[in-house]
């Protein structure tokens, strides 16, 4: 990264607009990896715990949000 | 009718239901099913279509060329705003398409996937399919339809993945040979 480019992310990081939007972003791109990630876990046969545990969340929390769109 | 379904057969009547929803289809039609069907890694059908060399990007190619909806929108702006924080949305995709397919990344982004919209109903061609899958299996005496059931009720009946797979040479009897010798050599679905 040079230095304008720097400069110009640190201060478009500083609009609201921009730097929310980014968080919306990523927040969309890391639930579709997610959801990938749970059904591939899934179609190789892993249980709701094995993959609870991988994410560090509770099985009930895996398992509430995924069981109706994945097997 | 899925209790004999296996884990990758209910996978991909899964994973079609939620492409129709994310299409904002009104059905689950054949096309759904078998893009589903292509897209659960592993699976017997997808043997079954390398035994007739056809490549699952040419098949997703030729259900993609036959649909109408556009594609979910907002992932410019998504591209953009996570440029802005040093990710590259493209590699990304490319990365994730690389082990699961093409559209893998688009096909799990939900938008917001609140349950209460209720199940989205098979088309009449796609509930044919399937159940025309459970009688290939009893045909062959396998007491669980896997996806390579499911592929061959997907032949044996009409619709865009009937066609689509007929377009590039995977013909019924010559599948259900390939399927029959398949799980002869390998006891699972």
């Amino acid at each position: 990264m040079t230095e304008a480019t720097e400069v110009a992310a640190a201060a478009s990081s500083r609009d609201p607009a921009i730097g929310l939007a980014g968080v919306a972003a990523l927040r969309r791109l890391l639930e579709s990896l997610e959801e990938l990630q749970v059904a591939n876990a899934r179609a190789q046969g892993w249980s709701w715990q094995q993959i609870a545990d991988a994410l560090a969340v509770s099985r009930q929390a895996v398992h509430k949000k995924y069981r109706r769109t994945v097997a | 009718m899925f209790e004999r379904f296996t884990e990758k057969a209910r996978t991909v009547v899964v994973l079609a239901q939620q492409d129709a929803r994310e299409r904002g289809d009104s059905a689950i039609d054949t096309g759904h099913v078998l893009r589903a069907l292509l897209a659960v890694p592993d699976n017997l059908a997808l043997m079954v279509l390398e035994g007739f060399s056809v490549r699952r990007a040419d098949l997703e190619a030729d259900l993609a060329g036959r649909a109408t909806a556009p594609a979910a929108a907002g992932s410019v702006e998504d591209a953009d705003a996570l440029a802005a924080l040093g990710i590259d949305l493209d590699e990304v995709r490319r990365r994730i398409e690389e082990a699961f397919g093409p559209g893998a990344l688009d096909r799990a982004r939900a938008p917001k996937r609140h349950f209460l919209g209720g199940h989205i109903p098979f088309a009449k061609e796609s509930k044919k399919a399937l159940e025309l899958s459970l009688r290939e299996a009893l045909a062959l005496r396998h007491n669980y339809i896997g996806t390579e059931h499911m592929l061959l009720g997907l032949l044996h009946g009409e619709g865009a993945a009937h066609d689509v797979l007929v377009a590039r040479g995977v013909l019924l009897g010559v599948a259900r040979v390939i399927v029959d010798e398949l799980v002869r050599g390998r006891r699972a679905g």
